[in-house]
């Protein structure tokens, strides 16, 4: 559904004068496949490009390097139409549901607006759009007949976040991307809100990119997806979830494994726990070598010397970009 | 009073919280934002307390700064805090020494509360003045050396404006803030969560060196049920403003009594095992003008709710250290009067699996 080969994107320096200009290199050539009906998480710290790579697939952002093919569609070889219509199959979740909706729009325009424009393009019946609205609430689990003339202020979190995936399913996308899709919402409900994203890909065959910190949610939509790890613009790791998530081989992978808070009483720490030797601010701007080697804690001289790129590990699915690859049990395991 | 005699309660706490209640003014009257909570708090001991938007908890907290804001006030009960005494009433000098000086508290979303325009350090002075701090410069060097216990470099801390700090590092300013004037509660709100995993995990580790080595009482407020989970002595989990469960950490993790704690712990994806062992809860957590004004808070998306959830408001009783606010997890239906302990039937510790 999605090829994107070495997809770059760098935002030029702003400011000067006494602030120190460099440009911020976002994303240093990503490779990823999203296959129909699929599911992909991209993990990784806040400022890794995550996001980034979410808004340039969805068409939010540009991207100045690489070659990206949206359902057969080089989007970058292509008029402005096509390029629009690819765009439109790929539809972004926002992040934060209490600011991602129009407050003075009630649910029935909020919904309305885009179907409208698609029924003036398709010239379709006069009741399409009104049908249409009611069946994508019916698909997120809302009540129509409530929820269209509310404004979103009296709906909750929960219930706003399945406004918004409503608006995404009105431009019958094939992929959904979700940005930190439940990191707003109050706990008791989140589990809903995966749920109902790992049942709309199951039900309509909409491919899912997942993107969060929360290795445990990715894991909850797409246990049989795969799972790429983002560390400052660049993947380190990918494999099949579960794989990655049991065996992982890249340091960073693990220190983000080894911090998922242990529940104590009904899971002990995984043995092989592993913690960067440095903040986020250790890491050096134009280090030829690894990106993680000024945090990592088993970095030897090749690491500042060299970039490791992705290789394969022979049958597991699995590509890492460490010089020094090890599987290291990481992951809270239960108890009794 | 009633004499009471359980985990919430002890002889030695910094705070004793009894019978608060605390109502914001709503279009449909008073409503209680906090309902007759009893609580202490312990120093060497780290309590979590659970809940999600609307719980109470970030009120209960304010609560312990008498900082409850307008339209809010605290309708009934008593807090005790250390030396201080009665607080509710506390005014003037008295209040500040309250705030910073016997509660050190870590705002929600801190890293967005220090003043962008003065430099930490001269913030620090601010808080020094303010509190009538007469050895300034001691009390400078004291954060200084706060700061690098945190792992901060003190002296480019305090001369850095807050845009020159990562998150995690703001936090843990936020934390020098708390105290720096020697206080012996701390209490955090939120900690974590607008930090990511790797910064959440360095946070807490300095959390807990911190509280070890003051022998703190700290409180930490959280939606995040992990993060209590890994940190936490002591769990109170809150519910519409009521306390409906608290106990020991692990045996409150590992043998839930109340159905919403237990909903909570199963509603976590795991990173083990089948997903689909995760279920989600039904319904949606209560505000102040939903809030069902008898009757058991939890009872309309409770699955094990009885008739009488719907009349009688379960009071909390106790189990050795473990106390729960149930009809269900209880056996034997309890009224506020009623403090009589009743053994808690297997039903409310049924394993899951």
């Amino acid at each position: 559904m999605i090829e994107a080969t070495g997809i770059a994107k760098t935002y030029p320096a702003r400011g000067g004068g006494l602030v120190e200009r460099r440009d911020v290199v976002a994303l240093r050539g990503v490779d990823f496949s999203l296959p129909a009906g699929g599911a992909v998480s991209f993990i990784g710290e806040s400022g890794c490009g995550k996001t980034t790579l979410g808004r340039i697939l969805s068409g939010v952002e540009s991207h100045d390097g690489g070659r990206l093919v949206i359902d057969g569609v080089d989007v970058d070889a292509t008029d402005k139409h096509k390029r629009r219509a690819a765009f439109r199959r790929v539809q972004l979740v926002h992040q934060d549901p209490y600011s991602a909706l129009n407050p003075t729009r009630t649910v029935g325009n909020i919904l309305g607006d885009p179907l409208r424009r698609r029924a003036r393009e398709t010239r379709a019946s006069r009741g399409w759009v009104e049908q249409r609205a009611r069946e994508v609430l019916e698909l997120v689990g809302l009540e129509p007949d409530t929820v269209l003339p509310k404004y979103p202020h009296t709906l909750s979190g929960g219930q706003r976040q399945r406004v918004v995936i409503a608006r995404a399913l009105t431009a019958d996308p094939a992929v959904l991307v979700a940005d930190e899709a439940v990191s707003m919402i109050d706990v008791s409900l989140r589990l809903g809100i995966l749920g109902l994203l790992r049942d709309l890909r199951e039900r309509l065959g909409v491919a899912l990119l997942f993107i969060t910190h929360d290795v445990a949610t990715a894991r909850y939509v797409g246990v049989e997806g795969e799972i790429y790890v983002i560390y400052r613009g660049q993947v380190i790791e990918r494999g099949p979830t579960d794989q990655v998530i049991q065996a992982p081989v890249h340091p960073y992978t693990q220190c983000l494994l080894s911090s998922i808070p242990v529940m104590r009483g009904i899971e002990e720490p995984g043995p092989d726990r592993l913690m960067p030797s440095a903040g986020p601010e250790a890491a050096e701007q134009d280090s030829p070598g690894c990106l993680f080697a000024a945090r990592c804690p088993l970095a030897t001289d090749v690491c500042r010397r060299e970039r490791p790129v992705l290789t394969p590990i022979p049958g597991t699915g699995q590509e890492h970009a460490c010089h020094h690859p090890a599987v290291r049990s990481v992951v809270p395991v239960p108890v009794g | 009073m009633v004499l009471l005699d359980h985990a919430a309660v002890s002889q030695d706490a910094a705070v004793r919280v009894r019978g608060l209640s605390v109502v914001y003014r709503t279009d449909v009257g008073e409503r209680a934002a906090v309902r007759s909570v009893d609580l202490d708090l312990s120093p060497g001991q780290i309590t979590g307390i659970v809940g999600e938007s609307g719980s109470g908890k970030s009120t209960l907290a304010l609560a312990l700064l008498n900082a409850v804001p307008k339209p809010g006030r605290i309708a009934a009960g008593s807090i005790e805090v250390g030396d201080l005494g009665e607080i509710t009433g506390l005014s003037g000098r008295r209040l500040r020494h309250l705030r910073g000086g016997e509660i050190g508290y870590v705002f929600q979303a801190s890293q967005n509360s220090l003043n962008p325009l003065k430099t930490i350090g001269k913030q620090l002075l601010d808080l020094g003045r303010s509190h009538g701090v007469d050895d300034l410069r001691g009390m400078v060097r004291d954060a200084g050396e706060l700061a690098g216990r945190m792992g901060l470099d003190g002296k480019r801390v305090l001369d850095s404006y807050q845009h020159e700090l990562s998150g995690g590092m703001r936090q843990r300013v936020g934390i020098m803030f708390a105290l720096v004037l020697n206080a012996r509660v701390l209490v955090l709100d939120e900690p974590t969560t607008a930090l990511d995993m790797l910064s959440q995990v360095a946070v807490l580790d300095i959390v807990r060196e911190i509280h070890r080595e003051r022998g703190l009482a700290t409180v930490i407020i959280t939606h995040d049920m992990g993060v209590v989970a890994e940190m936490a002595d002591r769990i109170a989990v809150m519910y519409g403003g009521r306390l409906v469960e608290v106990g020991p950490a692990v045996e409150v993790l590992r043998d839930p009594r109340h159905p919403y704690t237990r909903a909570l712990i199963r509603a976590i994806p795991r990173l083990v095992g089948d997903p689909e062992a995760a279920s989600a809860l039904p319904g949606r957590p209560p505000d102040l003008v939903t809030l069902p004004q008898q009757g058991c808070v939890f009872r309309e998306r409770c699955p094990l709710a009885l008739p009488i959830c719907a009349t009688l408001d379960p009071a909390m009783t106790h189990d050795g250290m473990r106390g729960v606010a149930c009809h269900a997890a209880d056996g034997t239906p309890s009224s506020s009067e009623d403090e009589d302990r009743n053994e808690p039937i297997q039903a409310g510790g049924e394993k899951t699996s």
